[in-house]
């Protein structure tokens, strides 16, 4: 709807709208001793004593009678000053935090970028740490954070493209993307997938990623999560688009593959000798995680004859007094563990201490001297928890502790057949899966040579052409 | 063509490879050995069936560049028999899957799980195999591309550490009694190196045609150097005993006892190994279900991919009484019969487009060309 030449019209509406909006301030004012003026804003979320001197102050001695609206623009010191024209407009800029300015006789509206909230001070992320490498990390602010891309990648090639998602909370969603090195059928691609959502309200951005991944069933996430602005940059020199969300720190990045989600900065801040070696042991500890009680079940009921003898003998004796089956036995360590850790992630940090001691005493020195589960039964469980810690970002983490729990079950019914068959089921559907086109386990397979040289080690940065790279 | 799928020139050669080699490996050195005594390791080496497989596809491929194999038969000799051929094909093709399913079963219920019934291990691989093929070419050359690396990596790791127990002189005479006992020994070989013309069917959805040749005369290569290899070490190690052995690798993979901790890899040898037979049986499974989907004239091949399943497990049991049965088929009947379906049908088949089209023109132009 437009906005009217008569103030008390334009008012009577924007009153309608926010009635019941303590939050919101009618400021009224005189411009120039004669125009009848309303500034509209919310408080908390504008600079007030910049309003004042910069926007109150000069109107008060304005222009003179009759003014146009360039003429009340001109009297105010505020750098950024827009105009709108109609009430839906006027009321989205009032909620997007910007004080707007309704003067009588004027069918438009001035809004003064002024905004401005609490928010919480750029500070490492501490899911994403490193020793090596920038410590600042995104913020809930999305203003700021494409503030700190912009300060990485100071190119105008650098697009944001802004759109706003959730049909009650409007929150603002930020495509990035780098102009002449992303596909421009990704960004189309990208946009028109974001387009497609029908959602109330974005409050992370996992709200949209269950919306916009190709594969909604997956256990695997198919877009890569990160809070550190120096890997959403060295991204998107790939190629590959950002998107942010603004109230969260975390920002999403399309496509992802499997492989980059096993990757660390610090594998290119470190020398490339230290990278490769980390990749692999990560790499070989991501498949214990997986494998690593399976391995134990199948070995212990199918395959005895693989463990050195005395070796054998030693896990003979101590299995004797076990009551249960290997398989009963790794299930019931496991979901232990997998409890322990939830409570431990979930408590105050001051009690968390205490599961942890309580845990290591039930599920260690307590269940194995009361003859419940064997030694190398906590060993496995313990290494296999060590394993999974070393997954680089959560979130692949747990698709992986999840899936153990089956193949648990095969090597328990079949053996190293069972596993066998079971990782098969698990490859088949890492094959078939695809993130904005782009296979998940590329570059391995489908196999790409190019990309090989950045999975398979980490080469030296002179031989690392980032651009060539999918 | 119902499969929109592509691959690549390389991952054509990896599926083929695995395709052949894991059994071949495993079965095909005990029954070779039969015949050609100390000369096994010579025997991969005439493989006479392979030298005429390639050209022929190669030339089918480069006549017919865009239709699939039962298009092809339709094309060349008429509608009625191309029908008789195609279906006598994909019927072929599902026999030798039984067939490869078989020597599966019967190295994992022979060697590991000797309790387990022989229909669950096969069912439970061919579940597994069929989620693959439900993905069509494009998934199982991935599966090739990610197991390749595996297989030769432990091929080559249990050749390595055998190398100190081979005594040389296991191979003397070299051909001691002239060059005829390897040639027959190779005899049963040439079951293996028929099965390149399997590329027949995955040519056309290869993107880089260019690189076809190549890759497919690379995998030639590759396959006889991998069996000379394994014979030669089987051979070294065993020498007399090979032919008394139903799967003399293995036998290898459990004489290996390094500093008493790498000892027993036979587990190791079974899981990798089936990792190949996995990508083996695909291929032939995914062959008869596009043989038998584009025979039948369907719009997709997915949903036969579960009843062919079925069909595929059943064959399974019903391709031979037990091992031994199985092993006398192979090196008897399955020889001529692979031999016509595998080299003669499909040279048959190019000599006809070629009388019937002089010149290797680009597409064969016959009124009669649809889907």
């Amino acid at each position: 709807m437009k906005l009217s030449n008569h103030l008390r019209e334009n008012l009577r509406r924007l009153r309608a709208v926010y009635s019941d909006c303590a939050d919101v301030v009618f400021h009224d004012m005189v411009i120039g001793g004669h125009t009848p003026a309303m500034l509209v804003y919310i408080e908390g979320l504008i600079r007030l004593e910049e309003l004042d001197q910069h926007v109150v102050a000069p109107l008060r001695d304005g222009p003179g009678p009759n003014p146009a609206l360039q003429d009340i623009r001109n009297q105010t010191t505020v750098a950024s000053v827009q105009t709108c024209g109609t009430i839906e407009e006027t009321v989205e800029k009032i909620s997007g935090g910007n004080p707007v300015l309704l003067v009588e006789g004027q069918n438009a509206a001035l809004v003064f970028g002024l905004s401005s909230w609490e928010q919480r001070s750029v500070e490492e992320p501490t899911a994403e740490s490193v020793l090596r490498g920038p410590r600042e990390g995104f913020i809930e602010t999305m203003r700021t954070n494409i503030a700190m891309l912009r300060r990485k990648i100071r190119s105008p090639k650098l697009k944001v493209v802004t759109l706003h998602i959730g049909t009650c909370s409007r929150t603002p969603v930020a495509v990035i993307y780098i102009e002449g090195i992303a596909q421009p059928s990704l960004v189309r691609e990208i946009m028109s997938r974001l387009n497609r959502i029908e959602i109330e309200d974005v409050l992370e951005t996992s709200y949209i990623e269950e919306w916009i991944e190709d594969n909604r069933y997956s256990p695997f996430p198919q877009l890569l999560s990160t809070e550190r602005p120096d890997v959403a940059s060295a991204y998107l020199m790939e190629g590959r688009v950002v998107v942010m969300v603004d109230g969260t720190p975390t920002v999403l990045i399309a496509p992802t593959t499997f492989f980059s989600l096993l990757q660390t900065p610090e594998d290119y801040y470190e020398r490339y000798v230290v990278g490769t070696a980390i990749r692999w042991l990560r790499y070989f500890f991501l498949a214990i995680s997986l494998l690593g009680p399976s391995l134990y079940v199948a070995v212990v009921t199918f395959h005895q004859e693989m463990i050195p003898t005395t070796l054998m003998l030693t896990m003979a004796r101590s299995r004797e007094q076990i009551p249960f089956s290997a398989l009963m036995e790794a299930i019931l360590m496991e979901t232990m563990f997998e409890a322990l850790r939830e409570a431990g992630a979930r408590l105050p940090k001051q009690i968390g201490s205490a599961v942890s001691i309580v845990g290591a005493l039930v599920i260690g020195q307590a269940a194995i001297s009361a003859g419940i589960v064997s030694a190398p039964m906590v060993m496995v469980v313990a290494i296999t928890g060590i394993a999974s810690f070393m997954a680089p970002r959560f979130t692949i983490g747990i698709p992986i502790r999840l899936l153990r729990f089956p193949i648990m079950f095969l090597a328990g019914m079949m053996g190293l057949l069972g596993m066998i068959l079971g990782v098969i089921i698990i490859l088949n559907h890492m094959l078939n899966l695809r993130s904005f086109g782009v296979p998940y386990m590329s570059p391995l397979a489908p196999m790409k040579n190019s990309g090989l040289k950045d999975v398979l080690w980490r080469a030296p940065r002179w031989m690392l052409n980032r651009r060539g790279k999918r | 063509m119902i499969e929109k799928g592509k691959i690549s020139a390389l991952q054509m050669g990896k599926m083929i490879y695995l395709a052949i080699t894991p059994t071949a490996i495993l079965t095909a050195s005990g029954i070779s050995f039969n015949f050609a005594r100390q000369d096994l390791w010579l025997s991969p080496v005439w493989a006479f069936s392979g030298v005429i497989a390639v050209p022929v596809v190669l030339g089918l491929n480069r006549m017919f560049p865009d239709r699939s194999v039962v298009q092809t038969l339709r094309d060349t000799v008429g509608r009625l028999p191309g029908w008789v051929i195609g279906g006598a094909l994909w019927l072929y093709y599902l026999y030798i899957s039984g067939i490869v399913l078989r020597e599966y079963g019967e190295f994992v219920v022979g060697a590991f799980l000797s309790d387990t019934p022989l229909i669950v291990v096969l069912g439970s691989l061919v579940l597994v195999c069929a989620l693959a093929v439900r993905g069509g070419v494009e998934i199982v050359g991935r599966f090739a591309d990610l197991f390749l690396p595996a297989f030769l990596l432990l091929f080559l790791l249990i050749v390595l550490l055998i190398i100190p127990d081979l005594h040389i002189t296991y191979m003397m005479p070299i051909l001691g009694d002239g060059i005829l006992p390897s040639m027959k020994g190779s005899l049963v070989l040439q079951i293996w190196f028929g099965e390149l013309s399997i590329a027949w069917f995955f040519l056309p959805h290869v993107s880089d045609r260019e690189n076809a040749k190549k890759s497919l005369w690379i995998t030639f290569g590759a396959i006889i150097l991998t069996l000379v290899l394994s014979n030669l070490v089987t051979l070294l190690l065993l020498g007399e005993l090979t032919g008394g052995y139903s799967f003399p690798f293995l036998i290898l993979a459990r004489y290996i006892d390094l500093a008493e901790f790498f000892a027993h890899l036979e587990a190791l040898f079974m899981a990798i190994w089936v990792l190949g037979a996995f990508v083996k049986i695909c291929v032939f499974f995914y062959i008869t279900v596009i043989g038998a989907a584009e025979w039948m004239n369907l719009a997709d091949y997915r949903p036969i991919v579960f009843p062919v399943a079925l069909l595929l497990t059943l064959f399974g049991v019903w391709v031979a009484a037990n091992y031994q049965e199985m092993t006398h088929t192979i090196s008897t009947s399955l020889i001529p019969l692979s031999f016509t379906m595998f080299i003669v049908l499909p040279a048959l088949i190019y000599a006809i487009a070629r009388i019937r089209r002089p010149g290797s023109g680009n597409r064969y132009s016959s009124g009669r060309t649809r889907k």
